[in-house]
């Protein structure tokens, strides 16, 4: 029995309470369309959660590593990881639409939705069976659905959310159909349970086994934009809200590496196969299919999504050489911490340059650097840590990541060669983020600066505090993530 | 016993070979949303089959889930394609160009 005070229960009390009373709220008073009302009070309540969060780890009530449990949740450090994640991206993304949703109808449905969408992210990393798993997963799925498509008058919005829906239903029907094999080839739902019994699994199964865990990876790769997977989401991270475009690419994403973590890695060892080259294989794509596309787009937040793709494959590097070092893992996981951030930043700049300027064109970003200095300096900062350049913390995780691909060479003679192409994918990606520098600040004529939104001021300064602290003194993070790696002999030898 | 379960799993397979069909030729937005329903259903007859020979009510326990989850993604994507077709006078996917690149 989960304890009434362990953090996902007190995080489902918090953020559900507010995000169901915000409507009701909003019926009862008079005044419409007042969005810093609403948005300070989903602000208090993201900023009490990530406070008992972190409080809890602080005192060490929580569990080491990722472990398996009887019970649907579990309160470990792997959780509470990707939970200050995803609150971290809720915040920036509270506070990116104060400007954003000014004026606009509904603000207090929008706010309510971004705080049941986050619960959502936040239990996936949390649970430990697949029945809460999926629920957790529709819990984050169906308010972003309605959030990329909020803006009703727009026909991009529409189109990015109707897109955007007929493929996350479809991967959520997957994940369904693979649960239900998996329920029936081990007789649970327990994750634990499932991974013991696919370990003890009689031979003539293994094909049905391997189903199941191919039907995840899709499932699971829908969200995280996987390459045969990702034709949706540059349409859905363009169309959509810019502020909404945040939560999708820094937090459902990150969700999704979280269920893909908890089920798919565990799942793959305890089979015992070859089947981490596969997955190696799907990184390899997915980074240069985003990295490649991404150089000929002219939309900014449509270029970003394809470098969110990018980073996913960068991720799933640690993902595939897990069963040969855990750093791979540890990397992994601090990559999605910092990839959540720095993309974040990303697109509240872009929510902030489209809300003031209404340029959404890479050519428009002519002289930005002078128009909005500190909206450019944010999103420079942000872009220089996706490409992975010291001193920035993104610089950090990617080393680590192809570091531990390194080390793996001499028991797996691919993984060297998923260091190789993260390596010439970064090259590649610095020369479209540096494209976007120069125009900003080194074409243009001198023009006035035009007045920034303090909510967006505030978000960029967080951000660069974060990219540049992490950056210049990585080494307290990297003991968290190191703490937080799931210990694999569990997953072999219950 | 098992005789009658591999005639639920073979129903369940067909279901599910249905809906990937339709996904794969169709484009009519409810067409694609109703074929996606099959495979949920396809996979909720699974469950209940499989619960009915192994002791312990996950089964039917998820089963129902998935359908209570299912009815609450129809009504927001039947509640999208309306917006949509308001906007376009029309549901059909490959129409929709606004996006590209």
């Amino acid at each position: 029995m989960i304890e009434i005070t362990s953090t996902p229960v007190i995080l489902i009390a918090i953020l559900g309470t507010i995000g169901v009373a915000l409507p009701i709220i909003s019926i009862s008073r008079k005044e419409r369309g007042s969005s810093s009302f609403y948005g300070a009070i989903t602000f208090g309540a993201l900023l009490a959660s990530i406070g008992y969060v972190v409080y809890q780890i602080f005192s060490e009530n929580i569990l080491p590593g990722a472990v398996f449990s009887e019970d649907v949740l579990v309160d470990d450090t792997f959780g509470s990881l990707f939970a200050i994640a995803m609150l971290i991206v809720a915040m920036m993304t509270t506070v990116g639409s104060f400007n954003y949703m000014r004026n606009k109808p509904h603000t207090a449905v929008y706010f309510s939705l971004i705080l049941l969408s986050t619960i959502g992210m936040v239990l996936i990393a949390y649970s430990t069976d697949l029945i809460m798993l999926l629920i957790a997963w529709e819990l984050m799925s169906i308010p972003t659905y309605v959030l990329a498509g909020f803006i009703k008058k727009d026909p991009m919005s529409n189109e990015a959310a109707l897109k955007y829906f007929l493929f996350g239903a479809l991967a959520s029907a997957i994940i369904i159909y693979g649960i239900s094999i998996v329920y029936g080839i081990t007789g649970s739902t327990n994750i634990g349970e499932v991974i013991q019994g696919f370990a003890a699994l009689d031979s003539d199964m293994m094909p049905l086994a391997l189903l199941a865990v191919a039907m995840f990876i899709a499932g699971f790769g829908f969200k995280m934009g996987l390459v045969p997977f990702h034709m949706w989401l540059p349409d859905a991270y363009e169309g959509s809200p810019p502020t909404i475009a945040t939560l999708l690419a820094a937090g459902t994403k990150k969700a999704g590496f979280a269920a893909a973590i908890r089920v798919i890695v565990m799942g793959t060892i305890a089979l015992n196969l070859e089947w981490t080259f596969a997955l190696g294989i799907i990184a390899v794509m997915t980074m240069t299919v985003g990295n490649v596309a991404a150089i000929m787009q002219k939309n900014l937040a449509r270029m970003l999504a394809y470098s969110s793709i990018g980073h996913a494959g960068y991720i799933l590097i640690g993902l595939s050489i897990a069963p040969f070092s855990s750093i791979g893992l540890q990397g992994s996981l601090f990559h999605i911490l910092n990839h959540a951030v720095m993309k974040g930043a990303a697109f509240i700049a872009v929510a902030g340059i489209v809300s003031t300027l209404a340029i959404a064109n890479i050519e428009k970003l002519k002289g930005l650097g002078r128009k909005m200095p500190i909206t450019s300096l944010g999103l420079v900062i942000s872009l220089l840590a996706l490409a992975g350049v010291p001193p920035l913390n993104g610089f950090w995780s990617k080393l680590i990541l192809f570091g531990a691909a390194i080390d793996a060479g001499p028991v797996a003679a691919w993984a060297p060669w998923l260091a190789i192409a993260g390596v010439l994918n970064s090259a590649l990606s610095l020369a479209y983020y540096g494209w976007i520098i120069r125009k900003m600040y080194f074409e243009g004529e001198t023009e006035k600066r035009v007045k920034e939104p303090k909510s967006i001021i505030a978000v960029m300064i967080f951000s660069i505090i974060f990219i540049v602290a992490i950056g210049v003194y990585p080494d307290p993070i990297i003991q968290f993530t190191e703490s937080a790696v799931p210990s694999l002999s569990m997953a072999i030898s219950p | 016993m098992s005789n009658e379960l591999i005639d639920f799993v073979i129903v369940s397979v067909a279901l599910l070979g249905i809906g990937i069909y339709g996904l794969a030729v169709k484009r009519n937005a409810i067409r694609m949303l109703f074929s996606i329903e099959i495979i949920i259903n396809a996979a909720n007859l699974n469950l209940v089959a499989f619960g009915r020979f192994i002791p312990g009510s996950e089964g039917q326990t998820l089963a129902l889930f998935s359908i209570g989850i299912a009815a609450a993604e129809v009504a927001v994507g039947l509640a999208l394609i309306i917006v949509a077709y308001r906007m376009y006078k029309n549901i059909d996917i490959a129409e929709f160009r606004s996006l590209k690149g």
